[in-house]
């Protein structure tokens, strides 16, 4: 919100400077973001008046003006066609630099020369949108400095207003807390004005049959009035805060509103019929035409503004087009009522309008103000524009009491901030608010609250009134009291990710960061190569945009296009990682998301080609890297089962992790189709795991085994099994022969022409160590014996003989 | 002499040195003819001989070293390597700025005795507004535009802020409770400093005596310990519909040190966090009683501390994953 200075002294007299103000307001929670004086800018801008306008020989959009500027003339090209000759101008010379940082310098435009700029109000930054240049009034007098001429010696205040102080979204709000900040005193301007003719009552009658929603509705009746434009001096105001000036009734109600807060209507009385006007919600479903024109839905819970049986206004919101004030009117109702937010709201949002009027009413707006903004606004319009205002003026409500009695211990204040106020810290305080206290028992008020002030209902309210107006600079730092920090299994979990994403790093990974949302058309367009499965995925109702729209089903795809889009920019060695969640309907542990850790490998396996490493990464980098991951991530024992399940990898160079059967993770080589999808020439080697799996491993204390005193005995095997028996099944079985066994690791695994179709030829080496003995030769042999066995029972395995 | 200059190995110099120190080597012969000759000559040709055994065996000596030292070298060039190739496993990598930002963040709060608590990105309705004091209809959902799931129940969104973390600690620990909540949040926003999606650290401490002065005095260490020097600071009334007293933290433009500039819109001041006191309406919720105990909460954006402290002048390089910007951290 925008508040000028000059508007501001006109409530209160303030001895604080602009930047002071801006300083103790911002310091008070009424963040001034920033403090612009209107002259800045303006050195070399002057009235003048022009003398002479042609067309520019070469150029048909553009104009040739000779203006003069009191002393000497000028010639200024100019773009705009609103100005004639005779009329004043607002003339920047040469050196210039405009308030909007346009410099001006000598230029020739098609070849004409312009030696200044005729300016417009936006670049003068007098208002926020403008048609063509700027018209000065006819008795300007040109060569003086536009500022003196429109009295720019003032400073634009903007305001950021938190949305619990809609009482501050005028220049009397503002004013009010001025003077609980400084203690200097608001006084409201006069609304005399003379009173004639008929009274009010036979013009206009109101009846309220939704009080709830309207607990007061005041009315003011004026005829006989011209509509015209308003002083130069209020457009400029309401241009300079944001609003364009219309006409003298519009801009009245628009000047009230920034005044004092009270949005206003004025409906054309003749276009009222005399059955008079009613507030009640609309009860069915029917159309409104509202005054921007257009035609809108209502709906039967909103609250409208009736006359007779036909709706004129959405209450708080907007007026409609058939009681509009039009260049013919001469009689106006003024409609100044006091909504309840929630009404408005509801409105307002269905209704998709965000009017100043609703911006307002939403967030409170002061019940007890309507008849002074009634009374104020015609009184400054009865200054302007001849009028009679018809004696007297509807009230329905204004019997009642506004504002609340709200109950304050002052020790609260000094238990929850920690300072001491006392009594007469707190008193102090709400003196300077103008808030009456009552005692009602030792250590307990009563205190009355202003009405306009919606957010003060409860202790914790007024408490905060107390610490923010005394000012949070007088409160001590101090540190809390320490009791013992609990170590949570969220701790164990950072902690522990933290230590694998060191790990990763440490192998030449680095982390990404993707967005959580991605694009369902992407993921359909490669559906069966990425396993997506559109059913179970977690769409938002809202996106941003066409590639935000589904939460990812896995991290794959978003490092995928990482690795993509960091080899189109030349990167050969890609190795990525990413901790972020995953999200799906069938996740249904937590609300449908899983914490995972996943990492992509592209390009050599080994840098450096000068010492003859110039393999692609396979899946064996992968595994071996997933195998140190999971055990960083303390995941107890787990299997690599082949599988077939998911269609991103390369068919038989994928595996799925289990950990006490379940799937702690997948990994593999990334399937070709996909890789040139995301246009990857190279192999990728991609690993996800699912961190609450991997977590869910309970660590328990290892048991200390006398170390062996006698040295082991090795085997070495060499024999030929089928090729898709699997090795780690083998050397499992192996191991579980005889407790003797201690170990049994491959040392090489091959296939060709010797060993014929659908072989492979292994060979491993157990070593054997009895923790107490030195095992017998017999002993050997007969453990030799039970391998041998099992390999030729259970695999088909023949011993090769070299 | 010259047959000891012209040894070219040590093996060489063996056999020379044979010539005059064997058994019937030049010297031995000497000596054996001693005892031959007169006690006078006996003594000076034995003096003689005994001083070129020394001057012999010196240069024995200085040869042989000479041959070692020429051998150790030519060893040594076989297995001379070249130390400034790269080493053959892969170079470290980079972590994010904004994950390495958020572990230091929480690393401080963790040493200032607050536990780690994580919540769901996916939130209920209830966790990330209701119970937080956002009532329905309220002007202050404005605030944050959120992003709601699609499906049969509206009461799906993603979570806003990591405040929900707040209500779900207290909903299921009595006091004192000593939090501090990191993670990624989401606001329908994009632009050069709003990113759809983003991280936040939160914390809070609920007890008893807790006041508005100790998250004053918390927040001033944890920002000497972040930003490395005792930069002053600003607490400045603002709002927060779950806290109340509610402050802005602003601390001292790092890029002017005060005197404004851009980055500050020349105001010489920096918001980095947001804080208050725990609003009653919150403990009601989580039925804690306000009588008997009073809590803070504070809050501050991982994404704006990054920009701050490494100079990055645009939030959407967080997320575009360049390993040229990625390999800077
Ligand atoms: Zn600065």
């Amino acid at each position: 919100m925008k508040i000028l200075y000059s508007w501001l002294r006109e409530f209160i007299d303030t001895r604080l400077s602009p930047s002071q103000l801006q300083e103790a307001l911002t310091m008070a929670g009424i963040e001034v973001s920033a403090c612009r004086f209107l002259g800045d800018g303006l050195d070399l801008v002057v009235v003048a008046k022009i003398l002479e306008k042609k067309q520019h020989p070469n150029a048909d959009k553009l104009s040739l003006c000779r203006v003069t500027d009191g002393e000497r003339e000028y010639g200024i090209v100019c773009g705009a066609k609103n100005m004639s000759e005779g009329d004043h101008v607002a003339l920047s010379k040469i050196g210039a630099k405009l308030p909007n940082g346009l410099e001006i310098k000598k230029a020739k435009i098609r070849g004409e020369a312009s030696e200044g700029m005729l300016c417009s109000e936006t670049e003068l930054r007098l208002a926020e949108e403008s048609a063509g240049i700027m018209i000065l009034p006819p008795d300007s007098i040109p060569g003086t400095p536009l500022a003196v001429a429109l009295g720019l010696s003032d400073h634009l205040l903007e305001i950021e207003i938190t949305p619990n102080r809609g009482d501050c979204l005028s220049v009397l709000g503002v004013a009010r807390e001025v003077a609980a900040i400084t203690g200097e005193k608001v006084v409201l301007p006069g609304t005399d004005f003379p009173e004639s003719g008929e009274p009010i009552g036979s013009f206009a009658s109101v009846t309220v049959s939704d009080a709830d929603h309207c607990p007061r509705y005041s009315a003011r009746v004026v005829s006989d009035l011209l509509i015209a434009p308003s002083p130069a001096w209020m457009q400029r105001r309401l241009s300079l805060c944001g609003i364009r000036p219309i006409n003298n009734v519009v801009d009245i109600t628009n000047y009230l509103l920034l005044e004092v807060g009270q949005p206003m209507h004025a409906f054309d009385l003749d276009r009222l019929t005399a059955s008079g006007i009613d507030v009640r919600r609309s009860g069915i479903e029917r159309e409104f035409i509202t005054l921007d024109g257009i035609r809108r839905k209502v709906l039967p819970e909103m609250l409208l503004i009736w006359n007779g049986d036909r709706p004129v206004a959405v209450a708080g919101v907007m007026g409609g087009e058939n009681t509009e004030v039009l260049p013919s009117t001469s009689r106006v109702l003024f409609e100044s009522a006091h909504f309840a937010p929630s009404a408005v709201r509801f409105a307002a949002r269905r209704l998709g309008i965000s009017s100043e009027s609703s911006y307002r009413f939403e967030r409170g707006v002061d019940p007890a103000g309507t008849v002074y903004a009634l009374q104020r606004a015609i009184s400054l319009l009865s200054r302007h524009t001849p009028l009679v205002a018809a004696p007297g003026t509807i009230d329905l409500g204004g019997d009642r009491t506004f504002g609340r009695s709200v109950s304050f211990r002052p020790s609260q204040a000094d238990r929850i901030i920690g300072r001491a106020y006392g009594e007469d810290g707190c008193r102090a305080i709400f003196d300077r608010m103008a808030f009456p206290i009552a005692i009602s028992g030792p250590g307990a008020w009563q205190v009355r609250v202003a009405p306009h002030r919606f957010d003060i209902e409860r202790e914790i309210d007024l408490v905060e009134e107390v610490a923010r107006l005394t000012g949070y600079d007088s409160i001590p730092t101090t540190y809390p009291e320490s009791a013992a920090p609990e170590f949570s299994a969220d701790d164990r979990l950072t902690a522990t990710v933290e230590r694998a994403s060191e790990y990763l790093r440490t192998q030449g990974f680095s982390q990404v960061l993707n967005y959580s949302f991605v694009s369902e058309k992407e993921l359909t367009r490669h559906a069966n190569l990425l396993g997506y499965d559109p059913s179970d995925a977690m769409r938002l109702a809202n996106p941003l945009s066409d590639d935000m729209t589904v939460m990812r089903p896995d991290l794959l795809m978003g490092l995928l296009r990482n690795v993509s889009s960091n080899v189109r920019r030349f990167v050969d060695e890609v190795r990525l990682f990413e901790n972020g969640k995953a999200f799906g309907k069938s996740l249904a542990n937590s609300l449908f998301e899983e914490q995972r850790l996943a990492f992509a490998l592209y390009g050599h396996r080994l840098p450096g080609a000068w010492s003859g490493a110039h393999e692609w990464v396979d899946f064996f980098d992968v595994k071996g890297i997933t195998e140190t991951v999971l055990n960083v991530l303390g995941a107890g024992a787990v299997h690599f089962v082949p599988t077939r399940s998911r269609s991103f990898f390369v068919e038989g160079q994928a595996a799925e992790i289990i950990m006490a059967g379940e799937t702690v993770g997948w990994m593999g080589v990334i399937n070709h189709e996909l890789l040139s999808a995301f246009d990857i020439e190279r192999p990728v080697c991609y690993a996800e795991l699912r961190i609450p799996i991997a977590l869910s491993n309970v660590e328990r204390p290892a048991i200390h085994r006398e170390i062996p005193k006698f040295p082991p005995v090795f085997r070495d095997y060499a024999c030929i099994v089928p090729s898709v028996a699997a090795v780690g099944d083998i050397l499992a079985m192996v191991r579980e022969l005889t407790p003797e066994i201690a170990s049994a690791a491959v040392f090489d695994v091959f296939t060709g022409e010797k060993i014929g179709e659908g072989k492979k030829s292994i060979a491993f080496r157990i070593k054997l160590q009895p923790s107490d003995r030195t095992l017998t030769e017999s002993e050997v042999n007969s453990i030799h014996t039970k391998v041998l066995n099992l390999l030729d029972n259970r695999f088909g395995g023949k011993i090769r003989t070299s | 002499m010259r047959s000891l200059s012209d040894a070219k190995s040590e093996s060489d110099l063996n056999s020379v040195k044979g010539i005059f120190f064997g058994k019937k080597g030049t010297l031995s012969e000497i000596m054996k003819g001693l005892s031959g000759l007169p006690i006078e000559e006996r003594k000076q040709v034995g003096a003689a001989a005994n001083a070129a055994r020394q001057t012999l065996e010196a240069a024995f000596d200085a040869r042989l070293a000479e041959f070692r030292e020429r051998e150790r070298k030519t060893r040594d060039a076989a297995g001379l390597i070249d130390v400034t190739l790269p080493g053959r496993l892969p170079a470290a990598g980079h972590r994010h700025p904004i994950s390495r930002t958020m572990a230091d963040i929480v690393s401080i709060f963790n040493r200032l005795g607050f536990s780690t608590r994580l919540g769901p990105e996916i939130e209920k309705d209830y966790y990330n507004f209701e119970a937080l004091n956002f009532p329905a209809d309220h002007p202050a959902r404005e605030m944050q535009d959120t992003f709601f799931m699609d499906g049969p129940s509206s009461d799906l969104l993603l979570r806003t802020h990591t405040s929900p973390i707040q209500i779900r600690t207290m909903e299921s620990s009595r006091p004192p409770v000593r939090v501090v909540a990191p993670g990624a949040v989401y606001r329908c926003d994009s632009d050069i400093t709003h990113s759809p999606m983003f991280h936040q650290v939160e914390g809070f401490a609920v007890d008893q005596n807790v006041t508005f002065s100790d998250v004053k005095g918390l927040l001033t260490e944890f920002c000497s310990m972040m930003f490395g020097e005792r930069k002053p600071l600003r607490f400045r009334p603002s709002f927060f519909p779950f806290t109340e007293p509610s402050a802005e933290v602003d601390i001292e433009c790092v890029i002017c040190g005060g005197k404004g500039c851009r980055v500050c819109k020349g105001s010489g001041w920096l918001e980095i966090l947001g804080c208050g006191m725990i609003d009653p309406a919150v403990f009601g919720f989580v039925d804690y009683d306000p009588d008997l105990y009073t809590g803070f909460a504070f809050g501050m954006g991982v994404e704006r501390i990054a920009m701050l402290r490494h100079g990055i002048g645009d939030i959407r390089l967080f997320f575009e994953n360049d390993l040229r910007f990625l390999s800077r951290f």
